[in-house]
Order: C-alpha cells, then structure tokens, then sequence
C-alpha cells in the first residue's frame, strides 16, 4: 500500500532527471560543434569565439583580471536604485489615482500623451539635462520602470468587484478599511505583474543609458571590448547579463509565489496549514 | 426620541408583535432623472423575528428594495425606518447577503467570518469564539483554516452566511443568497437557513426567483411585479416555522403556490 503510494513521485523524478541529463547532452553537442566548426574554420573565430576561450575569457575577466566587477556592481547598483525608485512611484501615484474619482480624470490624458511616447526616446534628453553620470542613468531605468507598474496597479484598483465593495459598505467600512482589506490585495496579482515587466526592462533599460553615453557600466564594457573586437570577452559579458536576467525573473517569480499565494494552489495549502497552526497557539489556553 | 424608540426595540419581549422592526410606507426609487421607476410605493411593516420572502420576475425591483433597506442605495421618496430609526445609510443592526459569496481570495473561512469583527475595530478573543461557533453552526467547522478557492460554491455561501451572523445584525437581507447554487444544495442550505434564523431569533427578508421556495421558508410572502416596480399582493404562510420539507407536497402548500402565482399571472 505504502509503495504504491511512493513510487509515483519517484517515476516522476526519475523522468525529471532524465530531461536534465538530455539537455545537458544536447548542450554540450552544441558546445562540441561549436568548437570543432571553429578550430576547422567553419566559423571565423573573431566574430564567434571559441567555447574554450569564452571560459578563459570568464577566469580572465572574473578573477585574474577582476576588472569586470566594477562595471557589474555600478550596472547591478543603477538597476536596482532605478527599478524600486521607479516602480515604488508608479504604484504608489497609481493608488493615489485608483482612490479618487478626480485624480483619475485630470490625469488621465496626461498619462496616455507620455504612455504613448517611446521611453528610450526620453533618453538622450535626460542626459543632455542631468549629464552622463550616475543620475541621469538611474532616471532613464526609473523611467522605463514607471509605466508597466503604475498601469497594471490601476487596472488592478478598477477590476474589483462591485458586489465586494457593496459587501463592505454594508458592514460599514471605512473608505481606507475597504482600500487596506479589499482593493489592495485585490490588485496584488496586476502590481506584481507590473513588476515584473519593469524588471524585465530595467536591465535593458541600464544598459540603453550605457551605450548612448557613459564612461562605466556593463553597457560601456560591451562596447568596449566589441570595439576592439575581443569578441570573448564581450561573450563573457554577454553570458553575465544572461545570467543575471535569468536569476531576476527567478526572484520576481518567487516573489509572486510568496505574496499571491492564493492563486496556487500548492502554497494555498502551506499557507492554509500555517495559519490553523498559528490559531491554535494562541488560543491554545482555551479547553 | 430616537433613543428613546430605539431603546424600545431592544426589549423584545415587550416590543414583539407591536413594533416593527421594518416599517416602510410609500418607498420608492427611480433611475436615470425619473425614466425608470425600479420600486414604486412599497409600504409594508416587518414584525421582529418575521421571515419575509420576496417573489417577483426579473426587473421587478427586489434587490432594489433589498438594498434600500441596507442603506446602500438612497430611495427617492418615502418614509423607511428600521427600529424606528430612518435609515440614513448602512447600520451595524442590519446586514446584507449576495448572490456571490463576496468572500476575500486571501483570507481562511474563519478569516472571512471574522472580517466584520476586524472593521469594528479590534478583533477580541469572544469574536474569535464566536467565530468558532458559528462555522460549527453552518457545518464548516473542518474547513475553518481553507481559502474560498479550496471550498465548493455551497460551502462558500456557508461561510458567508456565517459572516453575515457574525456582525450580530438583528435585520437579515438575503438576496438570492443560493441562487447559482444546484437544486440539491439549494434546497439543503434553505432548510438549514430556516432552522439558523429561528434559532438566533433574526429578522429576515430573502428575495428569490422560486415561488415553492419563497413559501417553505417565510411567515409572509411578498409578490412583486415589475414595470413599475411594486409589492402586489403580501400572501401569509399561516403553517408553523421551522417546516419540514416534506410539506412542499400537502395539498396547503399547493394551494399558496396557486395563490401566488395566480397574483403573478394576472398582473403580468
Ligand atoms: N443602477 C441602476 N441604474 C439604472 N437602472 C437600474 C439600476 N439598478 C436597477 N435598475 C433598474 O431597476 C429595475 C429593478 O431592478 P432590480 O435589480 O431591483 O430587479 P430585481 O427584481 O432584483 O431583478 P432580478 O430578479 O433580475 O435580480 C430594473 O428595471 C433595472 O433595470
Ligand atoms: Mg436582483
């Protein structure tokens, strides 16, 4: 009885580990190929460098040197400042707007003219105006992580339900109550979606700030070594900034899982047992 | 005098029978500056402890009413007052039920029921008993720590009845509380509704599309008819309350039936 009830989840990770152990081969075929097409002169070296020079390059860059961490830091430093001055700002304005009738008509306008405009377009006009250091980057990031933001928490505050507030109403509610209770945790899926779209495109955005001026950054680096066509070492960045999206999207990710627990149904279960503990403890000292 | 009134209903054994806890005369509400007359002269007394159902095709201005008396909705004209107050706008004595459960995504079963506690103010420890107690009563006791998403939609309404009795509102509004609900559940939670409202002694009135439905569970019978909106005939279910549900087929019930649709037929 209790086999059966064991062996499935091992098939299932058995077959798991299978993928893993094919998409390593099927990786490593093409790293093979790559470096057997580039020593055979199939692919020209300069322009596709070799796996095992882009794995110097890494030790190189990373450790030898370690002249990439500078960059990365002030790269990793401008996103971070830039998503969560941006972000916090568009949802905040958002809520504000949600709340009154009034802000949301005066606004409104003015929002779609500047939502209609190519935010990178802005770019050079920050530049011009607060100059090529850290802070006009920072803004182009905040820029670029105000909108997704500040539209999804807007819809967010608008697609609740009538009946919900009309619930609350009745009970007597005040408006905050119903704001604090309802609306805000009704919106908590659309805000992190929101999120998670800025985030996406504060990277992006950063690295656009570096390439149209700067003297620092993971964008200058790029340009740098592609102009001098150390192409590995580019690849080394490159490979970085691949990493360091991936690992983003993977806490944006787990984030959501955390705070939007309810549309999980896995987490709905943790969180239901957590909180029938948490209730029992306190009124533990009841018969 | 409006405390004194007020002090007047909270002693039932002497106000039974001669006050009412609902007292409407000549209600009304119209729509779009006066082009839609949703409810037009309601005038009608609700004696405490009474259950009021009320009847009517689509349109007919039941949930309007419903919310007038919830203080959610203004009326146009009219005297209204609960307890001998006028309602002016929501109050802590009389509470409302949806369609929809309107139970929060985020919150356990208990955490919804405890939601009215929360926005009086602190949460106290009686509140969490009560709470307790009253998912005991509506049979929910082992889904007390489960999200609205993990519960069926009966069970869902459940909770929300048990919301509804946890903010100790003496006046119970219900409008088609189980209506998206299948026949077999519906008919499960009406009877259990009965015996719930008799037992805690509340005032109630329960709008629904179901004539059978309407006289199984009320002392009284509102039929509505729409265009404009009015109470038509007010029929009385003169048999003993809680009910059985096998008098859905005694030849009395079958007779109210007939009344109240013949009310029904003949006005539309
Ligand atoms: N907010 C509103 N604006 C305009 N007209 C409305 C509004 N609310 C209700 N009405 C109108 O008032 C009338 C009565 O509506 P009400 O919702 O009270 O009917 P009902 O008896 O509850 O119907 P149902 O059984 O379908 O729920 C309808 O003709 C409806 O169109
Ligand atoms: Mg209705």
């Amino acid at each position: 009885m209790s086999a059966a009830g064991d062996s499935p989840p091992r098939a299932g990770g058995e077959r798991s580990g299978l993928v893993v152990v094919n998409h390593l081969l099927i990786l490593a075929t093409l790293l093979a190929a790559w470096e057997i097409g580039s020593r055979a002169g199939v692919l020209d070296p300069l322009f596709f460098p070799r796996p095992s020079s882009i794995l110097a390059g890494f030790w190189r860059l990373y450790v030898t040197q370690g002249n990439i961490w500078p960059h990365l830091g002030l790269t990793v430093g401008e996103v971070i400042s830039g998503f969560l001055a941006g972000s916090l700002m568009g949802i905040g304005l958002a809520l504000v707007v949600g709340m009154s009738d009034r802000v949301r008509r005066y606004l409104k306008p003015y929002v779609i003219v500047i939502e209609a405009t190519p935010r990178i377009a802005i770019g050079p006009v920050i530049i011009a105006a607060f100059g090529f250091g850290w802070s006009s980057k920072v803004l182009i990031v905040m820029l670029v992580c105000f909108f997704a933001p500040f539209v999804n928490t807007l819809n967010g505050m608008l697609n609740v339900d009538e009946d919900d507030i009309s619930m609350m109403r009745s009970m007597r509610a005040s408006k905050l109550q119903t704001f604090r209770l309802v609306m805000l945790p009704n919106a908590m899926p659309d805000i992190l979606g929101g999120l998670r779209l800025a985030m996406a495109s504060a990277l992006g955005g950063a690295l656009v700030a570096e390439f149209i001026a700067s003297n620092a950054g993971m964008g200058v680096l790029i340009s740098q070594y592609t102009g001098v066509l150390n192409m590995a070492s580019a690849f080394v960045c490159v490979l970085t900034l691949t990493v360091l999206g991936f690992a983003i999207f993977r806490l944006m990710e787990a984030l959501d899982r955390f705070i939007v627990f309810w549309t999980d149904a896995e987490r709905m279960e943790t969180v239901s047992r957590r909180r029938a503990r948490r209730w029992a403890e306190r009124s533990g000292g009841r018969p | 005098m409006a405390i004194a009134e007020r002090h007047q209903s909270a002693t039932p054994e002497t106000a039974r029978g001669d006050v009412p806890v609902i007292s409407a005369h000549d209600v009304s509400k119209t729509f779009g500056d006066g082009r839609v007359v949703a409810l037009n002269g309601a005038t009608f007394d609700v004696r405490p402890g009474e259950f009021i159902a009320l009847v009517g095709p689509s349109g007919c201005g039941k949930s309007t009413l419903l919310r007038i008396v919830a203080g959610l909705l203004e009326r146009s004209g009219g005297d209204l007052r609960v307890h001998g107050e006028p309602v002016k706008g929501p109050h802590t004595d009389v509470a409302m039920m949806f369609q929809k459960p309107t139970l929060l995504a985020w919150r356990t079963a208990i955490e919804n029921v405890l939601l009215p506690a929360e926005i009086a103010g602190k949460v106290t420890e009686a509140d969490r008993q009560k709470a307790e107690g009253l998912l005991e009563l509506t049979g929910l006791t082992d889904f007390a720590f489960s999200f609205p998403r993990q519960l069926s939609g009966g069970m869902q309404q459940r909770v929300a009845l048990a919301r509804l009795l946890q903010t100790g509102a003496d006046v119970l509004l219900l409008d088609e509380p189980f209506g998206a609900l299948d026949e077999f559940t519906r008919e499960r939670l009406n009877v259990e509704l009965s015996r719930i409202t008799s037992e805690v002694g509340a005032t109630t009135m329960f709008v629904t599309h179901n004539i059978g439905e309407a006289i199984f569970l009320a002392d009284r019978v509102f039929v509505m008819t729409p265009r404009p909106g009015e109470i038509a005939a007010i029929v009385d279910v003169p048999l003993p309350r809680p009910r059985d549900p096998a008098i859905q087929v005694t030849p009395e019930f079958n007779a109210l039936v007939a009344e109240v649709r013949g009310t029904l037929g003949g006005r539309l």
